[in-house]
């Protein structure tokens, strides 16, 4: 069976809605990787986490990496998948933009540009881990190795 | 345990892979009578139009039946399955042997009754072969004509357009997609797909399809005396083309166990366990006739994401686990000229029972239609404004009473905030641990 991996948590007592996540997730998916120049990119980079509000509660919400995920079963070219941490994963050369996966995911977690879809991938690529979580103030986010 | 699955697609594979998340040492025989690697036929069109190439068909990589440890007969044909022996019996004569069997053989494309169906250039669009016969006709061919204007009627004529062939959609409803979706939902597409230069003739069939006698630039190998050369219509209209492509639905392949115990209708019944109605004999995907999850009916949605969960529930109940399945859904997406439309259940609903919400924009092609009944969402269309489709989905599968958030529903802002009042409200709905962690 697959472990169950990382997550990335809110804690919503903690959430100011600032959305400094918003940004380093867009940074951090960025050509540039820097703010200065990423707001010049083409296309425009876009953010998998989003800042949400309901009554008093505000969340900071992204791909939960689910168990069994809904995405992968409806996934028809095998561009997602679950990598060996649990995490679910996405491989762009391998995406259509049928957005089968959108239809499915119960969090609404998946982002669309042209012909690719984009979701939280747990900033694989980077060695110092989610960048949501470093920018977050008042520590909100929080990883928890299930 | 002898495990032995006949067909490799959606439901095989996913079989595949769930026999093997809990039982290493099984033996596993796949059979498929396609000489192809893993591939996904839902992206056939993708790669007539152009977009990917055919090595993208692969949605598994090569070394997939090595790295499951799976014995896979490739190429052969399952002829008849012997169910009171445990057996099957191959199109070359030889005979295998099960303990829990699973038929995964999923469905073909319709063909029509109508004079000329059997000339060159008429095709269906189901496998790898076809698709590369029409690619290979292409290369000659102007004019195109779509029998159907179904899921992937459209797919087909969207793929030979953007290959530059002139292309008409001849559809016998009032409607495109007529399966999928509503009348006014429809309209979007149709309007942006004729604009775009897809000819659409609706509530008309093809009388005839027509052969050429002599076609100086269609070299096909086969008699010129049949080659496809135009479409005449119910109403009179000659159409020229020398493509047709027939999208009229499809029919389930369970010929394999006609003489058996097993039960069939339009395809092979099978139980909330997709256990067909002989033990150790599961039925999974186009193939198998379940239940409908939003009407209870026992029917064929014969979708992917359909046959990927019901190949992992029957996958899981062949290693004993006793997994119930939810039902099926009838869903949909789709894309053409960067128009996105999801629609999902009853999109046309009849009656007074039901209530409709609509939020409607024609100038930006947005459209919003949510069907609910007590209170719950029986089905949905979305157009453009696709992004929130899942959490209505979430909403339909759970059963959950929206009668507090209908507003905000329909309005701009709704985003997976919104229904958290209802994942605490309804806290035993929402089981999974994906919900609870929310909570904390
Ligand atoms: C062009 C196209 C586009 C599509 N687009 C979408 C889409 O966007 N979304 C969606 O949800 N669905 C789509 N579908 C439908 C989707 O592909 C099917 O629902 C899905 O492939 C069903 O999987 P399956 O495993 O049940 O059967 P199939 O994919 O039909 O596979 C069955 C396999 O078994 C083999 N077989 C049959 N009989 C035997 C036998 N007797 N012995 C050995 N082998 C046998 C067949 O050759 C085949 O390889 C599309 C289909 C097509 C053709
Ligand atoms: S994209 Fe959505 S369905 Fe897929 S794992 Fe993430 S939250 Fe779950
Ligand atoms: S949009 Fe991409 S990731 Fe999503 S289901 Fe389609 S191919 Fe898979």
């Amino acid at each position: 069976m697959l472990n169950e991996g990382k997550k990335i948590y809110c804690d919503v007592s903690k959430c100011l809605g600032c959305r400094s996540c918003e940004l380093a997730c867009a940074v951090e998916h960025s050509k540039s990787k820097t703010l200065f120049n990423a707001i010049k990119e083409e296309p425009v980079p876009i953010h998998r986490r989003r800042v949400q509000a309901v009554d008093e509660i505000i969340i900071s919400d992204a791909c939960h990496h689910c168990e069994d995920a809904p995405c992968i079963s409806a996934c028809m070219s095998g561009a997602m998948y679950k990598a060996e941490d649990g995490s679910t994963q996405h491989i762009e050369e391998k995406c259509v933009g049928c957005w089968m996966c959108i239809m499915v995911c119960p969090f609404a977690a998946i982002s669309r540009q042209t012909k690719l879809a984009l979701k939280c991938d747990l900033c694989k690529d980077n060695e110092k881990g989610p960048q949501c979580i470093i920018s977050c103030p008042t520590k909100a986010l929080i990883s928890k190795e299930v | 345990m002898n495990y032995l699955i006949i067909g490799a697609s959606a439901a095989g594979i996913s079989c595949v892979e769930a026999i093997r998340s809990i039982d290493m040492e099984g033996k596993i025989t796949v059979v498929s009578d396609e000489n192809y690697p893993v591939y996904s036929r839902c992206m056939l069109s993708y790669y007539l139009a152009g977009i990917i190439p055919e090595g993208k068909l692969k949605y598994r990589e090569d070394d997939f039946y090595r790295k499951f440890n799976v014995n896979a007969i490739i190429g052969k044909k399952v002829d008849a399955v012997m169910s009171s022996d445990k057996k099957v019996k191959l199109s070359d004569g030889s005979v295998l042997t099960f303990d829990k069997l699973l038929i995964a053989t999923g469905s073909r494309s319709k063909m029509e009754k109508i004079p000329g169906i059997e000339k060159e250039g008429v095709f269906g669009l189901r496998n790898i072969d076809d698709a590369r016969k029409i690619e290979k006709r292409l290369q000659n061919s102007k004019a195109a004509v779509m029998l159907g204007g179904g899921l992937i009627g459209l797919r087909a004529a969207y793929a030979l357009h953007k290959r530059g062939i002139k292309v008409t959609v001849v559809v016998k409803s009032k409607h495109v997609l007529s399966q999928m979706l509503d009348e006014e939902g429809a309209k979007f597409i149709q309007d942006k797909i004729e604009k775009e230069g897809i000819k659409v003739l609706t509530g008309l069939a093809a009388k005839e399809i027509l052969g050429n006698k002599c076609s100086p630039r269609i070299h096909s190998g086969v008699s010129e005396a049949n080659s496809v050369s135009g479409v005449v219509l119910e109403n009179g209209e000659k159409i020229d083309c020398q493509i047709v492509i027939i999208g009229k639905g499809v029919q389930a392949n369970m010929e394999l166990v006609k003489n058996t115990e097993i039960k069939t209708e339009k395809g092979i019944v099978v139980n909330d366990y997709l256990r067909t109605t002989v033990s150790d004999i599961y039925a999974a995907g186009d193939v198998a006739q379940a239940n409908d999850l939003i009407t209870g009916e026992s029917t064929i949605n014969a979708l992917w994401p359909n046959a990927v969960i019901q190949g992992k529930i029957a996958g899981f109940n062949m290693v004993e686990k006793n997994i119930k399945y939810d039902g099926s859904i009838s869903m949909n997406s789709v894309e053409f000229f960067e128009l996105p439309t999801i629609s999902c259940g009853i999109t046309k609903p009849k009656g007074e029972e039901y209530e409709i919400l609509v939020r409607k924009n024609i100038a930006s092609s947005i459209y919003r239609k949510i069907i609910l009944k007590d209170n719950k969402i029986v089905g949905f269309v979305l157009v453009k404004d696709v992004d929130k489709s899942g959490i209505f989905g979430l909403l339909l599968k759970k059963k959950i009473n929206v009668s507090s958030i209908k507003e905000v529903m329909m309005g701009n802002n709704f985003d997976f905030a919104k229904i958290i009042p209802l994942i605490k409200q309804y806290k035993s709905e929402f089981a999974e641990k994906e919900y609870s962690e929310i909570l904390i």
